[in-house]
């Protein structure tokens, strides 16, 4: 076997053709479906967009944090530019650029909508699955489950945005304080959510003949409950990030969430700074570009929701990404072909799929 | 004579429907000792697959419930056995192949992966790092005890205590279970194991599955394997395959199963011991060609009458008369009198008649058991 064991530089070849394929699956699967791809492109731009704001923001952001042009220092001395070259998103009454204020929101947002959905999702994510699985009648389980459940439907009873409203109001405006609210009245969706799916699931002959197989409780539920229920909650949350977006957005359009002008903009309320203040017929670019942000962003996710379902499923999955029909699957030629295959290269084809 | 490897005393199991309860088994006692095949066969409806399901204790309590009886396995009764423990008792000690091969087997996972966690349970218990269930006494810690009657033992690993720290914990690589896996497909002819290995449920055929199910569950090397109708859900050229399989297994493999059929014929070919099961009964148990020879209850003496062959004149072909009684509103008396064509006002009296045995008992070890009052007239009988 030692003669056989591959070296350093092989095995970092196959790590890369292995890592190669599961892209150009993933492109295969993508592709079969074009909105889902734009989806996925318009994803990827976001997060682009977004790393190199963080990273050195002189390199998109012409005027910086402070978005302060200076057109009110050059005659003639007008501060609201409509959009143009130099001012991609025209200058709002301060002579600010709001191309900047834009993408400098874009990493909050992004943070904002993936966090809060991200929280949710494993919190109520967890409660659900407990929740779910054991709810036998008369047992710690079941008094459990009923707990959370119960708790779950008092979240649920009052009208989300109204009790993240009243949370900001009364522990104060910020970042921080937004984000908190959010995820308070959020979580719920998720418990039933999950629940119901783990419901639907556990008393599926698999699970009867895992437990006939000897696999534990806890086991069965991490491994072929969840791995089951793991396409719909992965849908559902890339759809949320959308919503979440715009929940945020609305919180900040009342007032209630981050203070614009200020030192990150978010384009919820730069949305209500403006339309608070200034004739939307006049200055139609003050409000068109932050809630463009919003739409695209919301639409990119729940695009790329779409194309994940036929990604995370292994049916569409293997449909896809086979080109001709009678075609066996290309990892299986390949199994054909050099049948002693390294435990790393099959690792990194599992971790690549799953 | 040995310990069998199981032994179902007076088993009584109820379901609670709504405000309803019906048992679906009662009373029902049986015994395999270690190397024999025993069949149960009976009617839709009669309870074979819930006997098949409670033994180890699969089924879910509520609805279901465990009356009476005790589940002896390996001289442990799992009755009282606490849910949370039932795991080690399961794979290992009690296998299961199941009837629906199209949703037996989850979807998300490759053959590999299925398989590979089967082996991997058992690889672990062999090893000692999951518990296993405690077979009987044993040289090293058990033989100064008493047969174990209770539960605890259930929490005790075989690994003896000196021995543990000499057990390498390896975990195996993934080429070892490759390796393994590929053994046991090999074992359950499959063509080209390799490619069939990388594929996912859904692209198999209802055979393959059965297939997989059947190695899943000798991966893990049970001492009692339980085929709850294995071949019932294939179409008949599957079917035979698979049982062809089913033969060739059993004599490979020297573990001891209970399957459960309606089909009178599969049955005959793979068991050597025989129980019929009518309403929730057994009503006659022994070795498999005594029963075919020599019925001694009405209602085996009927269903052989009924099995069609090519060579059979008679017609219309025979029938039982009726239907088989609702679980829930039972005759008074024997179940099968009101179809019976030997019933007397007794029949109708009496309790339902417990098995006994019935004379003529034959060279093979088993008795040959019968639960009719008249099971001696039986075999005069045209």
């Amino acid at each position: 076997m030692a003669a056989l064991a591959p070296t350093p530089a092989q095995r970092g070849r196959r790590l890369v053709s292995s890592a190669w394929r599961s892209v150009v699956n993933l492109y295969k699967v993508m592709r079969a479906n074009p909105l889902s791809f734009v989806g996925f492109v318009l994803v990827a731009i976001t997060l682009i967009l977004a790393f190199i704001v963080v990273a050195d923001p002189s390199l998109i952001i012409p005027y910086g944090a402070t978005q302060d042009t200076g057109v009110y220092r050059e005659p003639p001395t007008i501060l609201q530019w409509p959009p143009s070259i130099a001012h991609p998103f025209g200058t709002d009454q301060g002579g600010r650029d709001i191309y900047s204020a834009v993408l400098l929101a874009l990493p909050l947002d992004l943070g904002i909508g993936v966090g809060i959905a991200g929280i949710s999702v494993l919190l109520g994510g967890f409660l659900g699955l407990v929740a779910g699985f054991w709810d036998k009648p008369g047992t710690l389980g079941g008094a459990t489950s009923t707990l959370i459940m119960r708790v779950t439907d008092v979240f649920l009873a009052f009208p989300s945005l109204i009790l993240a409203l009243a949370i900001v109001a009364s522990i104060g405006r910020g970042v921080w304080s937004a984000v908190l609210a959010i995820t308070i009245t959020w979580w719920p969706y998720y418990v039933r959510l999950v629940r119901g799916e783990v419901l639907a699931v556990k008393h599926l002959p698999y699970v009867t003949a895992a437990r006939a197989a000897g696999v534990k409780d806890t086991r069965i539920l991490t491994r072929h409950v969840l791995r089951n229920v793991l396409d719909p909650i992965i849908v559902y949350f890339t759809l949320d990030i959308g919503t979440v977006l715009v929940t945020f957005s609305t919180i900040s359009f009342v007032g209630a969430g981050i203070p614009y002008p200020g030192p990150i903009p978010e384009w919820g309320s730069m949305m209500s700074y403006y339309q608070g203040n200034f004739l939307l017929s006049q200055y139609w670019w003050y409000i068109a570009f932050p809630a463009i942000a919003i739409f695209m962003t919301a639409l990119s996710y729940s695009l790329l929701g779409d194309g994940l379902r036929d990604v995370l499923d292994p049916r569409t999955r293997r449909a896809l990404t086979q080109t001709v029909a009678h075609e066996p699957p290309s990892e299986v030629k390949e199994a054909a072909v050099a049948p002693v295959e390294t435990p790393e290269e099959e690792e990194a084809l599992e971790e690549s799929e799953a | 004579m040995t310990q069998p490897v199981l032994s179902v005393e007076n088993l009584s199991v109820e379901y609670e429907v709504g405000a309803g309860r019906f048992q679906a088994v009662s009373d029902v006692s049986l015994v395999i000792p270690p190397g024999r095949v025993v069949g149960i066969v009976g009617e839709t409806g009669c309870g074979k697959s819930t006997l098949a399901q409670a033994i180890p204790r699969l089924l879910p309590e509520p609805p279901a419930h465990i009356l009476s009886g005790k589940i002896i396995f390996q001289g442990v009764d799992l009755v009282p056995v606490p849910r949370g423990k039932l795991p080690m008792v399961r794979g290992t000690g009690i296998g299961m192949i199941f009837q629906e091969p199209l949703n037996s087997l989850n979807p998300a996972f490759r053959v590999f992966d299925q398989i590979a966690e089967s082996i991997q349970i058992r690889h672990w218990r062999e090893m000692g790092v999951l518990p296993v269930f405690h077979p009987g006494p044993t040289p090293w810690d058990y033989s100064h005890r008493p047969l174990p009657e209770t539960a605890d033992v259930l929490s005790h690993s075989v690994i003896p205590p000196g021995a543990k720290e000499k057990v390498q914990r390896k975990a195996l690589s993934r080429a070892d279970y490759r390796r393994e896996v590929l053994d046991y497909l090999r074992l359950v002819r499959i063509n080209d194991p390799e490619t069939i290995l990388n594929l996912y449920p859904h692209e198999l055929s209802g055979g393959m599955r059965q297939r997989i199910m059947i190695a899943m569950a000798l991966s893990e090397k049970p001492a009692l394997l339980i085929a709850d109708e294995p071949t019932s859900a294939l179409d008949v050229t599957i079917q035979a395959q698979v049982l062809t399989l089913m033969k060739e297994l059993i004599d490979e493999v020297s573990a001891s199963i209970l399957y459960i059929s309606h089909d009178l014929g599969v049955v005959a070919e793979t068991a050597d011991d025989l129980g019929v099961m009518y309403a929730g009964r057994l009503v006659e148990f022994g070795p498999v060609a005594d029963i075919f020879e020599r019925p001694r209850h009405p209602y085996t003496k009927s269903l052989l009458r009924s099995i069609p062959t090519r060579y059979k004149t008679d017609w219309p072909m025979p029938t039982i008369p009726g239907s088989v009684p609702n679980l829930s509103l039972l005759p008074r008396g024997c179940r099968f009198h009101p179809r019976c064509a030997l019933a007397r006002p007794i029949c109708g009296q009496e309790p339902h008649p417990p098995l006994r045995v019935v004379e003529g008992a034959t060279a093979s070890g088993t008795p040959h058991q019968s639960a009719c009052h008249f099971a001696e007239e039986v075999a005069s009988q045209p």
